[in-house]
């Protein structure tokens, strides 16, 4: 691959996914031309040009492999003999389960809300300040890192030394300046939790921040005017003002970052393998499906639980969908 | 280096000319031209470069063209491939588990009878290599599917004779003698051991190997065999014993670098650092052959770090036991090439070639031992031939839901205060439900 | 006027917070990837800012290098052997006692040879007998060590055979994996926003609810499609095109949710007005719609390149491990070395690989705003 070469690949990429468009919507233009305007608006034909290449991709790499992944959860682990329910039956009577479900709850609850609510604080604190361009590059950043690179970091800062050794880990670092006993973070069991949500929260709340930060610019300028000359505090227009305007905004975020931490699988992986009773359902999925050859029933079986996990965001979403739709 | 190289084959080369074995001289193969071979494996940098400058070897002597690939998530991708129905012709397997999951569901394809005599006549302790590498197919007959290359020996104590000198240590030569080292040093205010379980998303395996040793010292192979088939139950109060004995160890504060708290969370990589330390935070570090790769810059083999054999009971009689682990090379498809690739390995000249780099032993009785770059490894070739008993590695044989998940983390809750009973049941329990 | 400077100084303390809380980490990355490779699992990367105390070992010469002089035999050398600024304060010869002696003081051996050693290193050593050690003795220096960087990290991961290569094959995945999802997604979201058709609600949950298939799961089924679909035409099953169309099949969830959601938003009385002149979907599309959504676009291809340059396991299931086709994650990790990680080149890998999506984010950022200035007066 020269640098020639890459740029008749990006070329020729795009080029035939923009004429598709151009070309189908053209010719269905110049056929349609000589009948009245009112059909050519609802044609069906265009509702079709526009949402086939979508429908296709859906088709092929989402929903081909669900339903494969459907029909894997009910045979052996080579997907050869069907085996009824019984890996399901296995996976409820597993006690890795419950914990995996325990804690994938605890991070539902919390990173998502946390992320949201740094993205938003930090959003609207720097749109008004002359180095928040800065600032909000620098919280941004963390988004730019693969998670191999994030879990680098974070070992890092939770780095465990005996008493006594020097500690190269920041966190304890710190704890030791102050004249504590230092702690192997990422064993202590639920703490631990917790310190792993600490990285997901540092990468999601750049996204949410960037997010809000262009919904931000869309609050009329005079409304938060008027309630300034009324003699409204910064904290009064934040609440009352700006995040009921953002609603639509927060919704969405949240919804997004929730979408991700139901997958939260990398950090995990990386910082302790589920070790220390961390595992979540991403965790347990991986490691049937692939550990030691894999056993792909019972992996699949994690995987139909997550799908079903998002059933109630799913449902939430197609709710507002209804709602904006009777406006 | 290259000439060195050139010289030590041209000197091997001679012997075997006049040698007359059947497997004499550089390596001629069939004519192959226009063939090609496709292998994948889980090595990388500078494994990856030797990996292919044998591959020449081959391919300068047949005509084939042989292309090497390697990834680090190696073990989920040969998974994808062979279910997907796309492999390389061979794929590196870094553990027979794997390989007979693989064998399993019809993605190997087994070797012929001459190779199989060939690797039983060629190596040493042939038969116990042979029936590492016989797994039951799709249909359940046993065939024959892999050849080793590359070995590792794993009962290996690592320490610096300085420190050793300085405090008046001597190198123990039975476990009892260990002991009372590592009584001794404690006593004195050293820490005796490192250990370090961190591996990312394999944490754990270090402490697996702990174990293993320790239950090849402790009893009879049959029992360490009906261990690793779970014909004996992972409960048993024997393997509790052996469980016990790493915690003797491992749980002690005093016995081990930043205490017991430490164990699981220092990575394998870092533990052996602090045997280089000023002052040494440890004396001695329990791990395979390969960890030199790991240790500080600039530190010299045989000057600031030695190797002794984990020693065996002077009053049990058992011998010297040995724990090893190793690479086999399996075809994923059966074209000419690609059978000629794997009998190529058997011949002395890829072993030699890769004995004169460092980093690779082999149970090959045909390779020239003088080939070793060092004599640190020939010592290591020594063990590896002298043992009295060989045991792979167990937790490559044990099912990978075990040997490369329960047993991990098990081992890593023990450590982390768990009783030894709760963890071998809990073990035992997750075997169960693989049935 | 008080008031709002009050609360501007609150503001920029809250944010301050912010912003070092979340830079620590990083930061720690950036100056441990300026380190020498040892020391990072040594000593914390805070501590090379400053001049610190360290405790080292040393090696003296061996007999070779010994010479005569007044009836005593004499070994001199520098212990550090390269200028290193570091300054001695004690040193000791056995590891029992580290401290033992201050510079220039002479420390005695066992075997009754003497040796001193000053503050930037120099020794001598003297016997009255002929040196026969083959090594040279340790010796343990504590030393005050001013702060040292090393560029060493990133020429090897710079320099490396195959980093540049595998720079331009990520671009090659990562910049049609992230306009053809724009694209196809982009109509997509509209016709669920703006377009009436049957079985539209039912669709809009369909691409919903795949938000949340895992990747890894959909990796086997999709192989061995496109090992059937190879097969069929004679063709490698891992090619550009393939990788192409997996990332947009992988990102087409996200994409079309945040494309819609930006498209519902905008004001259905323009949408309306435009229809009633007469225009059909495409112009509207076209006209109003792609002018008004930069912003948008913006953020949505800015998640896309960032997934997409960040990815390892699409890059690795469905491109050749050659280096025609390697992507930037995969080659970081080729250097990694077999078994395990080199942390330094993982801390130079992860700027290396940050220094693209970064430099987008910059460059979109101005985009961004533009748009959005050009949207509202327009609007």
């Amino acid at each position: 691959m020269t640098i020639f070469s890459l740029f008749v690949y990006i070329f020729i990429g795009v080029l035939v996914c923009v004429a598709y468009f151009h070309l189908s919507n053209f010719l269905l233009d110049f056929f349609t031309e000589k009948t009245s305007k009112k059909s050519i608006n609802d044609s069906s034909i265009r509702v079709i040009i526009f949402i086939a290449p979508g429908f296709i991709v859906l088709l092929i790499f989402i929903l081909y492999p669900v339903f494969e992944t459907v029909r894997l959860s009910f045979y052996d682990k080579y997907g050869r003999d069907f085996v009824g329910i019984s890996n399901y039956i296995w996976a409820i009577q597993n006690p890795e389960f419950k914990r995996a479900i325990l804690n994938n709850l605890g991070w539902l609850l919390i990173v998502p809300t946390l992320s949201t609510f740094f993205g938003l604080v930090i959003a609207n604190l720097a749109d008004k300040l002359w180095w928040g361009t800065i600032a909000k590059s620098l919280i941004f950043m963390p988004m730019a890192i693969s998670f191999v690179g994030a879990g680098v970091i974070w070992k890092f800062v939770y780095d465990y030394r005996g008493p006594g050794d020097q500690q190269i880990g920041f966190l304890n670092a710190i704890i030791v300046f102050l004249g504590y006993e230092p702690q192997a973070w990422l064993t202590i069991p639920l703490w631990n939790n917790l310190f792993l949500m600490a990285v997901m929260i540092w990468i999601q709340t750049g996204l949410a921040m960037v997010i809000f930060s262009a919904a931000l610019r869309g609050v009329p300028k005079d409304m938060l005017e008027a309630a300034r000359i009324d003699g409204a505090n910064e904290l009064k227009i934040f609440t009352s003002i700006i995040i009921p305007y953002l609603q639509q905004t927060i919704l969405v975020i949240w919804t997004i970052i929730t979408i991700l931490v139901l997958k939260i699988f990398d950090i995990i992986l990386a910082l302790t393998n589920g070790m220390w009773q961390t595992d979540v359902l991403a965790n347990l999925m991986y490691d049937w499906m692939f550990r030691g050859g894999g056993d792909s029933g019972r992996g699949s079986v994690f995987a139909i639980i997550i799908m079903i996990a998002v059933i109630p965001i799913m449902i939430l979403n197609i709710y507002r969908h209804k709602e904006e739709q009777k406006i | 280096m290259k000439k060195t190289i050139k010289l030590i084959l041209a000197v091997v080369t001679s012997i075997f000319v006049l040698n007359t074995s059947a497997f004499a001289g550089s390596y001629s193969g069939p004519d192959l031209s226009g063939q090609k071979v496709t292998i994948s494996g889980p090595w990388l940098a500078p494994e990856d470069g030797y990996m292919r400058e044998i591959a020449s070897i081959f391919e300068k002597a047949t005509g084939a063209t042989v292309e090497y690939g390697g990834s680090d998530s190696f073990e989920q991708q040969i998974v994808i491939d062979i279910k997907a129905g796309s492999p390389a012709d061979i794929a590196i397997f870094p553990q027979p588990g794997l390989a007979a999951n693989m064998a399993a569901i019809g993605g190997l394809r087994p070797l012929s009878d001459d190779v199989k005599k060939a690797v039983m006549d060629n190596y040493a302790a042939g038969q116990s290599w042979v029936d590492l590498a016989t797994y039951p197919d799709e249909n359940g007959n046993d065939q024959f599917y892999a050849i080793f290359y590359k070995v590792n020996v794993k009962s290996l104590v690592w320490y610096s004779p300085d420190n050793f000198e300085d405090n008046g240590y001597e190198v123990p030569t039975t476990m009892e003698d260990l002991i009372a080292l590592t009584e001794k040093m404690a006593s004195d205010g050293n820490t005796p051991w490192c250990i370090g379980l961190g591996s990312g998303d394999a944490t754990g395996w270090p402490a697996t190997d702990w174990m293993e040793d320790i239950m090849l010292r402790t009893h009879d192979p049959s029992v360490y065999d009906m261990w690793v088939s779970n014909e004996m139950p992972f409960n048993d109060p024997r393997v509790l014993e052996a469980m016990d004995f790493f915690g003797s160890f491992a749980l002690n504060d005093k016995y081990v670098n930043g205490g017991s708290k430490a164990v699981a969370t220092t990575d394998f990589r870092d533990a052996p650092n602090g045997l280089f330390t000023s002052p040494a935070e440890c004396m001695m570090h329990r791990q395979a052959s390969f960890i030199p790769a790991f240790f500080p810059e600039g530190v010299e083999a045989g000057v600031d770090y030695d190797f002794f054999y984990f020693p065996a009971y002077s009053t049990k009689d058992l011998g010297k036991p040995v724990l090893g682990g190793g690479t086999l090379f399996a075809a994923t498809n059966e074209n000419q090439a690609t059978m000629e690739f794997l009998k190529f390995l058997l011949h002395p000249e890829p072993n030699e070639w890769w004995m004169a780099k460092g980093g690779f032993l082999t149970p090959n009785k045909n390779a020239d031992l003088s080939a070793y770059s060092s004599d640190t490894f020939r010592k290591l070739g020594e063990i590896l031939t002298g043992a009295t008993t060989f045991r792979f590695d167990g937790s490559d044989l044990m099912p990978g839901a075990i040997g490369a998940g329960s047993f991990w983390t098990g081992m890593v809750d023990y450590t982390n205060g768990k009783s030894a009973k709760d963890v071998a049941d809990a073990i035992q329990a997750s075997w169960d439900s693989i049935k | 006027m008080k008031k709002s400077f009050f609360s501007s100084i609150v503001s920029q303390i809250i944010l301050l917070i912010f912003v070092i809380v979340w830079i620590i980490p990083t930061f720690g990355l950036l100056i441990s990837s300026f380190r020498d490779k040892d020391l990072l699992a040594t000593s914390g990367w805070w501590t090379s800012l400053f001049t610190t105390e360290i405790n080292e070992i040393y090696r003296t010469a061996g007999y070779e290098s010994q010479f005569k002089e007044n009836n005593n035999y004499i070994i001199k050398g520098n212990i550090f052997n390269t200028k290193t600024g570091k300054k001695i304060k004690s040193f000791g010869i056995t590891s029992k006692n580290i401290n033992e002696f201050l510079i220039n003081e002479e420390a005695i051996f066992k075997d009754g040879s003497k040796i001193e050693i000053s503050e930037t290193g120099d020794y001598i050593w003297k016997s009255q007998i002929p040196f026969e050690n083959k090594k040279g003795k340790r010796v343990f220096i504590t030393a005050s060590s001013p702060p040292k960087f090393t560029l060493n990290n990133y020429k090897e991961v710079l320099l490396n055979e195959g980093v540049g290569q595998a720079f331009i094959n990520t671009l090659a995945v990562a910049i049609p994996s992230t306009v053809i999802p724009l694209i196809i997604c982009s109509f997509f979201a509209y016709a669920l926003s703006w377009m009436r058709f049957f079985g539209k609600d039912l669709l809009l949950a369909t691409v919903i609810a795949s938000l949340v298939v895992p990747l890894q799961m959909s990796l086997i089924p999709l192989l061995s499609l496109y090992n059937d679909i190879s097969n069929l035409f004679n063709i490698s099953s891992k090619s550009y095109p393939g990788v192409w169309m997996a990332h947009t099949g992988f990102g087409l969830a996200s994409t079309t949710f945040l494309l819609r959601n930006f498209i519902k938003s905008l004001p259905h009385e323009m949408i309306e007005a435009a229809r009633v002149d007469g225009a059909n979907h495409y112009d509207i599309f076209k006209k109003i719609i792609l002018p008004l959504s930069i912003p948008a676009f913006a953020s949505v291809f800015i998640l896309q390149f960032l997934w997409v340059w960040n990815d390892l396991l699409v890059g690795l299931v469905f491109l050749d491990q050659v280096p025609s086709e390697i992507i930037i994650t995969a080659k970081l990790r080729e250097l990694l070395g077999s078994r395990g990680e080199n942390w330094e080149i993982l801390t130079t890998g992860a700027f290396v690989s940050m220094t693209v999506p970064l430099l987008i984010f910059f460059l979109l950022q101005r985009y961004f705003i533009r748009g959005l200035v050009a949207g509202s007066v327009k609007g």
